[in-house]
């Protein structure tokens, strides 16, 4: 236990310092994106000139780079990660509606693609029939070639849910490389010699195989989260569900440039989060 | 020759003639890809219009050809960004070692944590609203080439730190061979198989980012034509069942894709 203390330091410390780094990095891109501190509704005629100056005043505001950043360190101290330009809501709220439907997706997704990689990586290299693993290639090779928004006009199509379409965009990548991983194990001298000694299935799997393969299984868990929060704007805004990744789809659409920018802060810190718990979790099982 | 040798032969040749196509488009179709014929919209295929038209009249074989000389010269350009990033980091984190090396893998493995798509779609957001269709195919493919390198730079890094590690480097050092000498002569040839099947893989997996972008109406503006916004015509579901042919981009999207797959030699394989 006390091993683990320093550990999880680190790791909340570079969180804190991506948090950091991300977000000065996301604001200095707001800052100096083409457009910063226009106003459209400077070109409203039924404004009047005082008016207007009090709308170009409030962007004056904070327009010294100085200044700017101090106002952003300020907000963001006070967890506000400032307002949506074009719903014109606090971004915070917006996640607080959105991010629980994307997680449960997101989740449900990796643990659907994950259990058919599994089961399908294994039944291929235990039943060791051609027809299992011809399955499972085609399967992972016809879905890899797809681009993520035409499966997710297929779900669409078919009246799937969101977590289907996210499932086999992960599918594929991680069943390939599941594979690949085990059948390399299965290749090692110390795996072949136990076989040879009729060590029963379930036992070399679990005593010599799944701890060769921990690791970098580990690793690839970290990313499939990443892969399927990415996964998740084409199949929310093709498919209509009102997620965060929807939500980063109309906001590029519509250059909120503080909304996008802050979305995809939120979800790295999540994604980095769930690779360093993975990470953490292999570490105390070896 | 087996089974995979002449699949490899043929994804090759395929993949020949795709690109051929693309780049010789204007050759093999009289249209531009602009040009609307608004009295047949939607058209079905015939001796005018072998794949069809648009729904605003466009001939779809142009826009198929010009389509596929944009995606089949941007992917690998951008591929070739990304591996040239992957392959000066890597070299030099698997060469240098020490913080290099530590600084340059944290790095790849924070960019590897992150969700690319959403990291893509905030950064095509910065571009103006009314950007110029070609600005945003440069900008598309350019963002992709220069935020698709982590993976490559860990398979690079690897190899360069097992080359540190070789007995001939040792001995080219040991020898007096002058730096520039053991990075031209030694290091970059022994590099280079590993780079290429890296810019290899890389094509088909931006050729599939860009589609999906550009459906989502973030990647390649119209009406220049992209393998992407061609399938965008896809969404109307009605339509496609009406004019079954315009599948005909997603059919070549993932049949050059899987050719990319079969014509990369296997371990052990020769080049």
């Amino acid at each position: 236990m006390s091993s683990w203390l320093p550990r999880i330091a680190r790791r909340l410390m570079l969180l804190a310092v991506l948090s950091l780094a991300g977000g000065l990095l996301g604001a200095t891109l707001v800052r100096f994106a083409p457009g910063y501190g226009m106003d459209e509704r400077e070109l409203d005629p039924r404004l009047s000139e005082a008016s207007r100056d009090a709308i170009r005043n409030e962007h004056r505001l904070h327009s010294g780079l100085l200044s700017y950043y101090g106002a952003w360190m300020m907000r963001a101290v006070h967890g506000d990660l400032g307002r949506s330009e074009w719903l014109d809501r606090p971004i915070s709220g917006l996640l607080a509606e959105r991010f629980p439907l994307t997680l449960r997706s997101v989740l449900l997704g990796v643990l659907t693609a994950w259990s058919a990689a599994v089961l399908l990586a294994l039944a291929s290299l235990c039943a060791r029939g051609w027809m299992v693993d011809l399955a499972g290639t085609l399967t992972s090779g016809f879905l890899i070639a797809l681009p993520a928004a035409v499966v997710a006009l297929a779900a669409m199509y078919l009246r799937a849910p969101v977590f289907v379409a996210i499932a086999a965009v992960t599918f594929p990548k991680v069943f390939r490389y599941l594979r690949n991983l085990l059948v390399h194990a299965y290749e090692q001298p110390y795996v072949l010699a136990a076989r040879a000694r009729g060590i029963g299935q379930a036992r070399l799997l679990l005593r010599h195989v799944f701890r060769l393969v921990g690791q970098p299984v580990a690793a690839l868990f970290g990313v499939s989260i990443s892969m399927a929060f990415g996964a998740a704007i084409p199949m929310e805004a093709l498919c209509d569900s009102p997620g965060i990744g929807q939500l980063a789809w109309l906001a590029a659409l519509n250059r909120d440039l503080p909304l996008i920018m802050n979305l995809t802060l939120v979800v790295t810190l999540i994604t980095v989060a769930a690779n360093s718990v993975a990470d953490l979790l292999h570490q105390e099982a070896q | 020759m087996n089974a995979k040798a002449i699949l490899r032969i043929v994804s090759c040749g395929i993949l020949c003639a795709v690109f051929a196509a693309g780049l010789f488009a204007g050759s093999l179709t009289r249209y531009s890809y602009a040009l609307q014929f608004r009295e047949v919209p939607n058209a079905a295929p015939s001796a005018l219009h072998p794949f069809g038209t648009d729904a605003l009249g466009r001939d779809s074989l142009a826009r198929l050809l010009y389509g596929t000389r944009i995606s089949l010269l941007l992917a690998p350009a951008a591929a070739l960004l990304a591996t040239l990033i992957a392959g000066v980091f890597g070299g030099v984190a698997g060469l240098a070692g020490g913080w290099w090396e530590k600084a340059i893998l944290a790095a790849a493995d924070l960019s590897m944590a992150l969700p690319l798509l959403f990291v893509l779609i905030a950064m095509r957001a910065l571009l103006p609203l009314d950007v110029s269709p070609v600005i945003s195919v440069v900008a598309t493919f350019l963002i992709l080439g220069a935020l698709g390198w982590p993976s490559s730079l860990r398979v690079a890094w690897a190899a360069a730190r097992d080359l540190r590690n070789s007995d001939f480097l040792l001995l080219a050092r040991a020898g007096g061979c002058a730096p520039r000498t053991i990075l031209l002569r030694h290091v970059i040839p022994n590099l280079r198989p590993v780079l290429f099947a890296q810019f290899w893989i890389s094509i088909p997996l931006f050729i599939l980012t860009e589609a999906t972008l550009s459906m989502l109406g973030l990647g390649v503006m119209e009406p220049l034509p992209s393998w992407g916004n061609l399938l965008k015509g896809l969404e109307d579901f009605s339509a496609v069942r009406a004019n079954p042919w315009m599948v005909t981009p997603l059919v070549l999207l993932v049949v050059v894709v899987l050719c990319f797959q079969f014509a990369l030699p296997g371990e052990g394989e020769p080049a």
